[in-house]
């Protein structure tokens, strides 16, 4: 259990048989390879082929996006969290054999949807054009006019509001000017003079800004604008038989999503590749293995192929990486502990540690147990419906253990939903039903809880402080173990029956008892806890600092399980105000019309907002209160070369011990 | 009847909710810009940022929670209305004093803690829970202060 034992690998095999034995490893996904770093062996340059898989798998990729905006892909309920689609081998190599024909259809999908944006872009160029032209339509001369052979013409946009008359004043005399169109920023001018008059009008025109009309075409403008709505028409015709073309390949879509998955494992096989060594007839590969499966590799592969495999120790100063394997019960938390970090080389794996306490806390801080038996059902339809990917399966299980947890916390509690049970029976039968908890209502008596809550906290602390003994003792250090643990038992065992007097009656006797421990274990911590000083001013101010270490730090420590109550507290009261909501109208068929709408939206939203303040605080309890007593992390996690696709896996038989 | 009394205990009540839940507002409209803009770039983190967005919102729970618990002792909500010497009124105004205070201004800070988490759910978000544990952190002392409030009604005879 918790952190398996890694073997380091090392496989000497023909160099016809490396690309298969490569697929082998890759397909069993339990070796982690590392780069050949003898200068005797000759490595291998691939990356102009593992560029090109890249480039195939992009261009893949690229059309399946693109397929799914104009075609998208339909998924109900169940695909949210059902995994990839299982294949057989067999299957996976015959889809891939058309790899030519998807690159052609991919390539075909890329083309078409330029084709889209192009005409997209020319469509709203034609949209701009056309605004501008709107305000031109009463005028019914050819855009191009210039003048006749006695006159000359000026079409143009001056940028104010103008009139004509006081226009024909600032100009030549021969001028007419026609305002086609006029607003406060820019009016639409046509205006004729005698062709003598031409440059002088020209002239006087610019100083007014005047600014000659972008179109050169000899059509009017309302011919131009028709010309233009035509060509928009086709442009979009275009578009849609565009996308209709586009959705036709829908019915390769399984196909793309293989091949981007092919090209992706192919791609992963080279990138292997470059990491062995080469001789002129073997090659050589090292990586690490977890021990359980070194026996059934070896077997397959001394069985397949001509090859030497060996198995070894890794040495002190190997990196090795790190895979956790954990009881049906704690390995769903193993991902609360990868949050944190994966143990290093000296820690212990703290998820077989954590998971009670973990299922525990959520319980009560959600501490509902209409609550939790939603959580059970939903997850317990999820587990049951779906195949899932083992990181979201181990997750599901996991909340699926903090409903059970929550279950039963709301139980004794009595807090279905609130207290939707008395609700019910006072607002609809006139029963005063009363508590229904098995234990006690923690409404009634926060202070009991509070106790129940730094007692647990007590006790998942100490927990923490034993697994730092045991490391402490395993290691050789047993007078560190003895001397860092005990004082600590001592000083807080001694101080919780004080403690607890300020908020509580204690038998005296615990009290008495309290003192004398609380002040031996005082008198402890303080000779012992400087003995790696030199000098004796050293060893006592050490012995001080650590009192005030442990003191402060227990303090808050201990303090910050209050949150199981006050979280506990939180759920239930708003639970609370979301009932008596829902039974505020007097009219009984109008109260329970409202109380079930009331009911639904309302505790949907209570239930999602504590649990999720629920998961948080249980992380921050665990790594903030229990980590910080044995568990460092830092490890690097076990990365085998294995098939990373995104959409199918084999139906193959994996390893077992 | 006092009314003075009941008068300064409604206070105190209104005051809870009041300014935890500007606290929370004001933290989560904080994690929610640096959220949009996460969203803007990449809509599938929407998850990842939503959770983040929701951490400061409890200080306004918490507060709705106190007040709760005030309405409850002097009777408003459910059962009759309690009376109250201006001393005991006094004393609920003090024991909201905790969770609304620092309710207000641990919302906000949480907020801004939330909002910096967004940008490791932005560049890293495999890391995603580091930002969220970082960001609970801060609600430690609202939970203290809320417990304090809670003690406090609770041993206020009426």
């Amino acid at each position: 259990m918790a952190k398996l034992r890694m073997k380091k690998i090392e496989l000497i095999a023909l160099l016809t048989d490396s690309k298969k034995i490569i697929e082998l490893l890759q397909r069993r996904g339990v070796v982690e390879l590392c780069r050949n770093d003898d200068d005797e062996l000759t490595g291998t340059n691939v990356t102009a082929v593992v560029g090109e898989f890249e480039k195939f798998r992009s261009t893949v990729a690229q059309a399946l996006d693109i397929l799914e905006i104009y075609s998208p892909e339909k998924s109900g309920f169940s695909d949210m969290f059902s995994g990839k689609t299982e294949v057989e081998k067999h299957d996976f190599g015959r889809e891939a054999m058309q790899l030519e024909k998807i690159m052609n259809s991919a390539g075909d999908i890329i083309r078409k949807s330029k084709i889209i944006d192009d005409a997209a872009s020319e469509i709203s160029q034609i949209d701009m054009r056309y605004d501008n032209l709107k305000q031109w339509t009463p005028l019914d001369i050819p855009l191009n006019f210039k003048g006749t052979d006695s006159t000359a013409a000026f079409i143009g946009t001056v940028p104010f509001l103008a009139d004509a008359d006081s226009l024909e004043q600032n100009l030549p005399e021969t001028c007419s000017v026609e305002v086609v169109s006029a607003t406060k920023e820019q009016s639409c001018l046509f205006v004729m003079c005698s062709d003598d008059m031409s440059s002088q009008t020209n002239e006087e025109l610019r100083k007014m800004a005047f600014v000659p009309v972008g179109e050169n075409i000899s059509l009017t403008p309302s011919e131009l604008l028709d010309k233009l709505k035509e060509k928009r028409k086709k442009l979009e015709e275009t578009i849609g038989d565009t996308k209709k073309a586009i959705a036709e390949h829908e019915s390769g879509r399984r196909e793309f999503k293989f091949a981007v998955d092919y090209l992706q494992m192919r791609k992963d096989k080279y990138d292997a590749l470059s990491s062995l060594g080469f001789t002129e007839n073997t090659f050589v590969l090292t990586g690490y293995i977890p021990e359980k499966f070194t026996t059934a590799l070896e077997k397959e592969i001394t069985g397949k192929f001509t090859a030497s495999v060996t198995f070894t120790d890794p040495s002190e100063d190997d990196d090795v990486p790190v895979m956790l394997e954990n009881s049906g019960f704690s390995a769903p938390v193993e991902g609360i502990t990868k949050m944190y970090a994966m143990p290093s080389k000296t820690d212990v794996d703290p998820t077989p540690i954590m998971s009670f306490f973990y299922y525990l806390f959520f319980g009560m801080m959600l501490s509902d147990a209409g609550y939790g038996l939603t959580m059970l059902i939903g997850t317990t339809i999820v587990l049951k419906k779906c195949k899932l990917e083992e990181s979201m399966y181990k997750t599901m299980k996991m909340f699926r253990n903090c409903g059970i947890s929550t279950l039963i916390w709301g139980a004794l509690f009595g807090s279905w939903f609130g207290d939707i049970v008395q609700v019910i029976g006072r607002d609809f039968f006139h029963k005063e039903i009363g508590s229904i908890a098995l234990w006690f209502e923690p409404m009634d008596d926060p202070i009991k809880l509070l106790l129940y809550s730094f007692g647990l906290g007590i006790l998942h602390l100490f927990l923490g402080v034993a697994v730092s003994f045991k490391m402490s003792w395993d290691d050789g250090r047993k007078l560190d173990a003895v001397l860092d643990t005990v004082p600590i038992y001592m000083i807080i065992l001694g101080v919780a029956p004080l403690g607890a007097s300020i908020l509580t009656d204690v038998p005296a006797i615990l009290k008495t008892i309290g003192t004398p421990v609380l002040i031996a274990g005082v008198a402890l911590l303080v000779l012992t806890s400087g003995r790696s000083s030199k000098s004796i001013f050293g060893k006592f101010f050490g012995g001080l600092y650590a009192l005030y270490n442990t003191a402060t730090g227990w303090l808050s420590d201990i303090l910050s399980y209050s949150r199981l109550l006050a979280l506990g507290l939180a759920t239930g009261s708003i639970a609370g105000v979301i009932n008596l909501i829902g039974t505020m109208p007097e009219n009984t068929v109008f109260k329970a019309i409202l109380l079930v709408i009331v009911f639904i939206v309302g505790h949907s939203v209570n239930m999602a907002i504590n649990l999720l303040g629920a998961y948080v605080h249980t992380d921050r309890l665990q790594f903030v209160e229990l980590f910080s007593k044995f568990y460092t992390g830092g490890g690097r996690e076990f990365e085998p070369l294995t098939v990373n696709t995104q959409y199918i896996k084999f139906k193959e038989e994996k390893y077992h011990e | 009847m006092n009314s003075m009394g009941l008068a300064l205990a409604i206070i105190g009540a209104a005051c809870a909710s009041l300014f935890a839940g500007i606290g929370s507002a004001k933290g989560v409209g904080l994690v929610g810009e640096a959220a949009a803009g996460v969203v803007s770039v990449d809509p599938n983190k929407f998850s990842k940022v939503l959770i983040l967005e929701l951490l400061p919102g409890t200080q306004g729970l918490y507060g709705l929670l106190t007040a709760i618990l005030m309405l409850r002792k002097i009777g408003i909500l459910g059962g009759e209305v309690a009376s109250l010497t201006t001393a005991q009124g006094l004393m609920f105004l003090g024991a909201a004093m905790p969770i609304a205070i620092v309710g207000l201004f641990s919302g906000i800070a949480q907020g801004r803690a939330a909002a910096a988490g967004v940008g490791i759910t932005a560049k890293k978000p495999e890391h995603n829970g580091k930002g969220i544990i970082m960001a609970a952190m801060v609600e430690t002392y609202a939970i203290l202060a809320l417990l304090v409030s809670i003690l406090i009604i609770n041993n206020i005879a009426v």
